[in-house]
């Protein structure tokens, strides 16, 4: 009966004693939250260049709440993705501290931190002054903030050194079919490259004279190399640098990058659309979202918004898998490409800056740009598990799936250098030319582009750094 | 003989009657030629995003891209903004332009081709390749992100073609004109612009408008000299080529009350243009 007893005073004491201990942690962090100072820059005005992007349009939406949290006037200029890294880099580049702070993606980060125009984020990340209690920097993807890491020197990956910004979405790549074309054909879906291959064969002109099986982007610059392509290539094991001595040595020739180049050239002639050359995310996620191709081998977000309903013709026949690997049980592993905000490191007023990211990173704005405003896919870990997001992409069978299986392997595969958009053309160009059979072989092709690249990287001396 | 002369004149009539019905034929298929892609535009406006790429003429219309472009948005803006920019530019160009045209026609001054090669050669240059210094120079003197700054920069656009074309007009009017003029007793600014000015009309016109239509579609000078305040039409209306998907419904409408103004303005003023392009063509 004593013992009874104690067990029960035990329990409500314990009881207690958590709950007083939550409720004490819960108004320490309310407390801090109040005490932090939001309008410590009340009175300034701040410029930022955005591309246009889902996420923009979040940040636009909620451009009031935060002029009135903080004091803090925000101008903004929008401009479409073809002409937005023009625009960005002749402003850098004037040294003027104008705009405080734009959108960009990790390559043009590296581009841009080698000229010295993009400020670490780390200072402010570190210091407890400047971040509000509740930003909780663990929640965020951890392969999304990593990928903004950089040391500076050429050929060290990403991951570490300089916070050169902070992820608002990012993309990793999968594959996306329309359910019809497989159950219609009775296919497989793909899960090596042989089956690959074998679903290609059988469903070119699947849905008429017009249709062919895989969508993958062929257009003669970057965004051809970084998606599907990158990741199968570092899935072969090839690289497109190494370091030797104090240079930086392209590996486009290796036997791992011809075997892997022979495979993808075999596919786009055998399942891939006849002007696949001109090919970019747009035509990836349109021939699709139209029926006219029934894979798309792209970031996995693209295909989502032919999949909303009535968003296109095939809406609620696409689906998503991980991307095919050689064999089975092999990892999935995939490139990447976030957009992140990133500080001028000539800006006048890089306290006030650095509240607009603060805020606009945040968790709540995650899941605001993420739930309201279609920003996809979100950086934040606690978006990825909130029952909101899990519904809203109920929809879109195997997305969170494959994501789930792709992420943990998911980084960025290129060698981290300032010539990144020289090399990448360069291999977008030789890749054309390859399928286009200017060359005896896919060998004597990247023999070619391994010069091109070898020649655009010349200048860099590991040495200096 | 009279059967031959009979067949002769019955063809003669056949081609008379034939010959309006053919030429309004060519004219016509002509006219469809030119005018399908504007039509083509007006129908996009009026698809959804989901009937965009598998329909062609038949589908139900509707007017969701209007409602997206128009509403909510700073469309509207950007159309107002453009407007005094181009149109700002085209009030520069004309003032200040016309005068320098007549100076180039009617006076001999020393390295005077030299002079006019040059105001032309700056119509040459690509925008491009001026656009850095003139960003570092705007940013310098406060001009960036201004209506006078994009204004002024614009005459790179818009003056040399109108000193070219109009120089010619000036040229072709005989000199004993204005000399006739100032016999009766006519001050040269009453020569010049109760003479001179009505002469000159159709060519100053036609090169004001293609002027105004160089200014309003002008993309590279506007997307880095401007942004924050300023947002012209032309980098406006690629905004709608989203992240998510090209909205070519919403291109389409923007497109569209884009070329407004200036198929209004050259309606209005088609007389003067015809003769002021045509004249231009021919002269030696």
């Amino acid at each position: 009966m004593r013992k009874k007893w104690f067990k029960r005073a035990m329990s409500v004491s314990l009881c207690t004693a958590m709950m007083a201990g939550t409720l004490a942690a819960t108004a320490v962090t309310a407390q801090a939250e109040s005490d932090f100072d939001w309008k410590k820059y009340e009175g300034t005005t701040i410029e930022i260049q955005m591309v246009q992007h889902t996420a923009s349009e979040a940040m636009v939406k909620k451009l009031e709440d935060f002029e009135e949290l903080t004091g803090i006037h925000v101008e903004y200029s929008i401009t479409p993705e073809s002409s937005y890294f023009d625009k960005v880099s002749t402003s850098l580049a004037s040294g003027s501290g104008s705009p405080d702070l734009f959108m960009s993606g990790a390559y043009q980060l590296w581009d841009y931190s080698a000229a010295g125009y993009v400020e670490d984020l780390d200072t402010f990340l570190k210091d407890p002054e400047m971040i509000t209690p509740d930003y909780d920097y663990d929640d965020f993807v951890q392969s999304a903030v990593n990928a903004l890491k950089w040391s500076g020197v050429p050929g060290d990956p990403v991951g570490a050194g300089q916070q050169l910004g902070l992820p608002l979405a990012f993309e990793v790549y999968t594959m996306a079919y329309n359910k019809k074309a497989f159950e219609e054909n009775g296919i497989e879906v793909p899960r090596t490259y042989d089956q690959l291959l074998e679903a290609c064969d059988k469903l070119q002109k699947w849905n008429g004279d017009n249709s062919y099986a895989v969508a993958v982007r062929g257009a003669r610059d970057w965004g051809t190399i970084h998606p599907a392509y990158m990741s199968m290539f570092a899935a072969h094991g090839a690289k497109d640098f190494a370091i030797e001595g104090d240079k930086l040595v392209s590996q486009v020739n290796s036997p791992e990058a011809v075997a892997m180049t022979e495979f993808f050239v075999d596919m786009i002639k055998r399942g891939g659309s006849p002007s696949w050359s001109k090919y970019t995310w747009y035509d990836c996620g349109v021939d699709l979202g139209t029926g006219n191709a029934a894979m798309v081998l792209d970031a996995d977000n693209n295909p989502v918004h032919q999949n909303w309903e009535g968003a296109s013709e095939e809406a609620g026949n696409i689906a998503f898998a991980p991307l095919p690997v050689a064999k089975e049980g092999d990892p999935q592993i995939s490139n990447y490409w976030t957009w992140s905000v990133a500080m001028n490191s000539a800006s006048q007023n890089k306290g006030a800056a650095w509240y607009y990211i603060m805020y606009f990173t945040s968790k709540d704005f995650a899941k605001y740009a993420t739930i309201e405003g279609n920003s996809l896919d979100p950086a934040r870990t606690s978006v990825w598990e909130s029952e909101e997001f899990k519904t809203l992409m109920e929809g879109q069978p195997g997305y969170i799936e494959a994501y789930e299986a792709t992420i943990n392997d998911t980084t960025i595969l290129f060698t981290p250098q300032p010539y990144f958009f020289e090399t990448t053309t360069e291999w977008a160009a030789a890749l054309q030319d390859i399928v286009a059979g200017k060359y005896d072989s896919v060998q004597d092709g990247l023999d070619a582009l391994k010069e091109k690249m070898d020649m655009a990287v010349s200048d860099i001396d590991l040495s200096m750094y | 003989m009279n059967q031959q002369l009979t067949d002769s004149s019955k063809n003669k009539k056949t081609f008379r009657f034939l010959e309006p019905v053919l030429r309004n034929l060519g004219l016509t298929l002509f006219a469809m030629f030119a005018l399908f892609p504007l039509v083509w535009m007006v129908i996009c406006a009026f698809k959804s995003d989901a009937q965009m790429y598998n329909t062609i003429f038949r589908f139900t219309p509707t007017l969701d891209n209007f409602r997206a472009v128009l509403v909510g948005t700073d469309y509207f803006k950007a159309f107002f903004q453009n407007l005094v920019v181009a149109g700002g530019a085209v009030i520069i160009t004309v003032i200040a332009g016309v005068p320098c045209a007549y100076a180039l026609a009617r006076y001999n001054f020393r390295k005077k081709e030299d002079v006019a090669f040059q105001i032309l050669s700056f119509k040459f240059a690509p925008e491009i390749m001026v656009i850095l210094p003139i960003f570092l120079i705007f940013q310098k003197i406060g001009l960036y992100d201004t209506y006078f700054g994009l204004i002024w920069v614009y005459q790179l656009i818009t003056m040399p073609l109108l000193i070219w074309v109009v120089r010619g007009y000036f040229e072709d009017i005989s000199i004993e004109v204005e000399q006739a003029a100032q016999l009766d007793g006519y001050s040269w600014y009453e020569i010049f612009f109760k003479t001179l000015v009505p002469l000159i009309k159709p060519g100053l016109v036609a090169s004001a408008l293609l002027a105004f239509i160089f200014a309003w579609n002008s993309f590279t000078f506007p997307l880095i000299l401007s942004g924050f305040k300023i947002q012209t039409i032309t980098i406006t209306a690629l905004r709608y080529i989203a992240s998510d998907t090209v909205h070519y419904g919403q291109v389409a409408v923007a497109s569209t009350i884009a070329v407004l103004p200036e198929v209004i303005v050259a309606l209005f003023i088609q007389k003067h243009l015809v003769r002021g392009l045509s004249f231009g063509a021919v002269k030696g």
